[in-house]
């Protein structure tokens, strides 16, 4: 699912894809031929029923899934579900639990599901489980999204040998699957085979305790068509009824259509206080007896569910210890139809109970639901203002998002608390000047909100103008409204938590606004303190907000330690499913952006990847500076100067949308004016440089860039002289890289200038430092192999990186790499041997994915690892190491 | 025009609240305006949802106004 879509939240019930209970049914009629039927086709890889509502299809699963010898993973699917999350969550849980025997697991609680590696897991989790398993995929027509049923493809067409997939839906699923059929690896079940066969009904009718003569048996038979569902609605009035024979006459000689007829018998057949409940308490999706009991205004609701779910299949427990009910699909639809067609006035009221529930139990957003179906929106606005700043923090802005659309159009012009709630959600997908537009009906509307509830609503106010000033780039203006609040006259929020929950914002907002400006300290120290009061709280959104920028702030320390809080934020974010928001951005550009200095080229443009993706629906122009400018240097390494320029002009566009000074708006500068040097444009670099603020002129990178320049335009002299003040530490130099790049330069003005041993020491300070960080990119960038190579590698203190450097641009192997101690390599695990084998084809990166059925991603961090643990340093020297190895033995190349 | 197999009765006609019910022979013809085509899915969904039998479905033109004049019957051409 892609940055700003819509997220459904969490159903109101602790698991909330209850995982099928196969055991729990009683009652369940045997259909032996048709059990038979589906043992013979689950010998075959993917197996499908395809049939109407009410054809039986969750029955024969589950009868089958008793009997069956097969250890029986179920998920079915809820309905409407748009959120691939949920169902692979799901599927993992059901898959650890028929693992375990039918201990219920919570396998997907807190790991990482990301769109790449869950196909994998699953089929990891497949693979724990001793003996024939079956996976079961109920009501797979609910399942929305095309991701998903794009990703369940091509778990079908791996599923290893011992796992079996049944999947039933009321639609004919749309998965690509001519492969397997062609294998004819697909067995099909359709309505017409579920159909009650005549003895069947008559089977049906003896465990009912329905006594039929011969010849009504046969005729509700045929007036039922064999209908699953219809069969049983007849069985369910019939048990009981003074005269079967005249029901089932008067019903075959009907034309009223088979479903509803039955519905409203079978309704009919209950007392009047049962049927007042099951309309009542048709319009929330789940039950448990108190929510029945408040909206049916009874006491017994649980007793009279768990009767109906003993007596008939409509009545359905959803866990275990049966506490939680839903009916059948058929029969609630028929169930509100009613309900609002005979009590019309109480469906307002029943809704307003339904959200009063909901609230006291913490279910915000099904409150805010239930509130906007029975009309009250202002109440609806009232709650969802309330808790807005709450669900914020808890990652809810697509949800709040999506119930905004459900508000009447231009509401919120008269209704403040609604139009907060519409200010953080614009502000939240990027709409800055929406944003601020509700935002002042919201503070337009602050004098006459009550007392009680004024200062929260301030709070919220203050809360979203200081993100609308960091989103905007105003970092000063940040700054100085957070000291303005932090100062003791301005008082703290009556509500202690909601105090807490602004100060963790506020650090949140102040640090991102020292960092973009350059204050990294300060920001690194203040994301830390929002980070641990967000932990604290659990507020795990805002707590990824401060350490996904953490990482960058901390680059003033070592890479290394960037790096590794990088990758902490984006674990953090990979285990709640927010990877692809646009909030781990900073992490991923940064982690993009350190591998592309230390030369890992093709790492770093998978993080860069990974970072677009996270953009795509809301790029601010702070991160775009640092995205476009991550993207100039990896082209620059690739060796392609024109796409690198092409990128950096955008950065420099990104970086004018700031308000404030970015912190890399003199790298940008530089790299753009030195990339007009190394394309032979110097007098393009010249209009540029001249163009540039005073302010910038003076630091450490735009000597840098003038030298390169100069450099470029044959004054060698005119080179050296601008970059004396980097040279002796005198100018300010915001990263050692831009050290590293002075070093380089001045050695090839002095291999210009044919003074040796000075261009060699120049090399080695290079050398010195770039060491720490490992910093290899000037050296790729700016062709320094003829520098390199005045000095020996038998003479210098950096050996190791030089032999690194020099093979990696290209020059004579030294011999000695560092590679060839690898003596016994790390085994490569089961898939990465599957990857090994590819390699010796000719088949691309893309193709192999294809093969194996993985992502290029997988296939791409395979590959890296095979690389690493095989000490090799491209595809025909891992293929090579790899045949040494003999691990390409089986297969021919 | 949607032709549905059987009578339908009151609870099942409320969810086509816009459209005229006629029973001919065993079946049951629902007529009547569809805004778009997402309001024909709709409907269809519900007749899946509800267990119904489709047996027939067709679009009739409307007979004095012209394609475009904006009757709800002409496609989505956005």
């Amino acid at each position: 699912m892609s940055g700003g879509a819509i997220r459904r939240e969490v159903e109101p019930i602790e698991s909330p894809w209850p995982l099928g209970d196969p055991s729990a049914k009683q009652g369940l009629l045997e259909r032996a031929e048709l059990q038979a039927t589906l043992d013979h086709l689950v010998t075959k890889r993917v197996t499908i029923i395809s049939a109407p509502a009410g054809s039986g299809k969750t029955s024969l699963l589950r009868a089958w899934a008793v009997s069956s010898a097969h250890r029986v993973a179920f998920v079915s699917v809820e309905r409407d579900q748009p959120d691939g999350q949920l169902f692979w969550r799901a599927v993992l849980d059901a898959l650890g639990a028929a693992a375990s025997g039918g201990r219920r697991q919570k396998a997907g609680g807190g790991s990482q599901l990301d769109a790449d590696s869950v196909i994998d897991r699953v089929l990891a989790g497949m693979l724990e489980t001793a003996g024939p398993v079956a996976l079961i995929i109920d009501d797979l027509h609910e399942l929305g999204s095309a991701e998903t049923l794009g990703q369940l493809e091509r778990l079908l067409v791996s599923l290893p040998r011992p796992v079996h997939a049944i999947l039933s839906s009321r639609r004919d699923p749309r998965l690509r699957l001519h492969r397997l059929r062609l294998a004819d690896e697909v067995g099909e079940v359709r309505a017409r085979q579920l159909r009650f066969t005549e003895s069947e009904t008559r089977e049906l009718l003896r465990v009912s305790g329905v006594a039929l003569s011969e010849e009504c048996a046969a005729a509700l038979w045929q007036r039922t068509e064999g209908w699953a569902a219809g069969l049983r609605l007849a069985a369910i009035s019939l048990a009981g009824h003074p005269d079967p024979d005249r029901f089932v006459e008067e019903f075959s000689g009907g034309d009223r259509a088979v479903g509803e007829y039955l519905l409203a018998e079978m309704l009919e057949r209950q007392s009047s206080d049962v049927q007042g409940m099951l309309l009542r308490t048709s319009l929330v999706p789940r039950m448990n007896g108190e929510l029945a009991d408040l909206l049916a205004d009874r006491s017994d609701s649980e007793r009279i569910l768990l009767e109906l779910e003993e007596a008939n299949a409509f009545v359905v427990s959803v866990d275990r210890e049966r506490t939680w009910f839903r009916y059948h699909q058929l029969l609630a639809d028929f169930l509100r139809l009613e309900l609002r067609r005979t009590l019309p006035d109480e469906v307002p009221e029943l809704h307003r109970r339904a959200a009063g529930w909901f609230a006291d139990h913490g279910h915000v957003l099904d409150a805010v639901k239930h509130l906007l179906a029975a009309g009250d929106w202002p109440e609806a606005a009232k709650l969802l203002a309330d808790h807005l700043f709450a669900l914020t923090l808890d990652g809810q802005q697509g949800a709040i998002a999506s119930l905004l659309r459900s508000f009447p159009a231009g509401a919120s012009a008269g209704d403040p608390d609604l139009a907060l709630a519409h200010a953080a959600s614009e502000l939240a997908q990027g709409r800055l000047d929406e944003a601020a537009a509700h935002l002042a009906l919201a503070e337009a509307g602050l004098d006459s909100a009550p007392p009680e509830r004024r200062r929260r609503a301030e709070t919220s106010i203050a809360s979203s103008r200081l993100a609308l000033e960091r989103r905007r780039g105003r970092f000063a203006e940040v700054i100085e409204q957070v000291e303005r609040l932090g100062s003791p006259g301005a008082g703290e929020p009556a509500d202690i938590a909601l105090g807490t929950d602004f100060r963790g914002t506020a650090l949140m907002d102040l640090g991102i606004a020292e960092m973009w400006s350059g204050r990294l300290g300060q920001a690194e120290r203040h994301l830390s303190q929002g980070a641990e009061l967000a932990r604290r709280r659990e507020r795990a959104y805002l707590e990824l907000a401060c350490r996904a920028h953490l990482g960058f702030a901390s680059q003033h320390r070592s890479f290394s330690t960037a790096r590794e809080r990088c990758l902490e934020a984006v674990a953090l974010a990979e285990r709640h499913g927010w990877d692809d928001r646009p909030l781990v951005a900073p992490a991923l550009a940064t982690l993009a952006d350190t591998s592309i200095w230390m030369g890992e080229l093709d790492e770093g443009a998978r993080w860069l990847q990974r970072a677009w993706k996270a953009v795509e629906q809301d790029l601010d122009p702070a991160n775009g500076v640092l995205l476009h400018l991550a993207a100039g240097k990896l082209q620059a390494g690739y060796g392609k100067p024109q796409r690198s320029l092409e990128e950096l002009q955008l950065a420099e566009e990104s970086q004018a949308l700031v308000g404030d000074e970015h912190v890399l708006a003199p790298q940008v500068s530089a790299w753009v004016a030195s990339t007009h040097a190394r394309l032979g444009q110097p007098e393009q670099a010249r209009t540029f440089l001249a163009g540039l603020p005073a302010a910038r002129a003076d630091t450490g990178e735009m000597r840098g860039a003038r030298s390169a320049v100069s450099l470029a335009e044959g004054d060698a002299a005119a080179a050296l002289e601008e970059l004396k003040t980097v040279l002796d530490g005198t100018s300010t130099v915001i990263h050692p890289f831009t050290l590293v790049e002075a070093h380089l330069i001045a050695g090839l003005a002095q291999l210009e200038l044919g003074r040796h041993s000075e261009a060699q020491a120049a090399a080695e300070a290079a050398l010195a430092a770039a060491e720490p960080d490992r910093l290899m990119l000037p050296f790729m960038v700016m062709d320094a192999l003829a520098l390199l190579e005045t000095v020996s590698p038998h003479d210098t203190a950096h050996r190791a990186l030089l032999i690194e450097i020099r093979e990696l641009l290209g020059g004579a192997p030294s011999g000695t790499s560092h590679h060839e101690w690898v003596a016994s390599p790390e085994p490569l695990s089961p898939s990465e041997l599957r990857v090994l084998r590819y390699l010796p084809t000719n088949l691309t990166r893309p193709e192999i994915a294809r093969e194996l059925y993985v992502s290029v991603n997988t296939v791409n961090t395979h590959i890296r690892n095979i690389y690493s643990k095989l000490g090799a340093r491209g595809r025909s020297s891992a293929v090579e190491h790899a045949r040494r190895l003999k691990l390409l033995a089986n297969r021919a190349g | 025009m949607i032709r549905l197999d059987g009578h339908l009765g009151p609870t099942a006609l409320s969810a086509f609240p816009t459209m005229v019910a006629q029973q001919h022979g065993p079946d049951t013809i629902l007529t009547g305006p569809l805004q778009d085509r997402s309001a024909l899915w709709a409907m269809l969904a519900e007749i899946e949802a509800l267990g119904l039998e489709l047996t027939e479905l067709r679009r009739i033109c409307p007979k004095t106004e012209s394609p475009t004049s904006g009757d709800g019957l002409s496609p989505d051409r956005s």
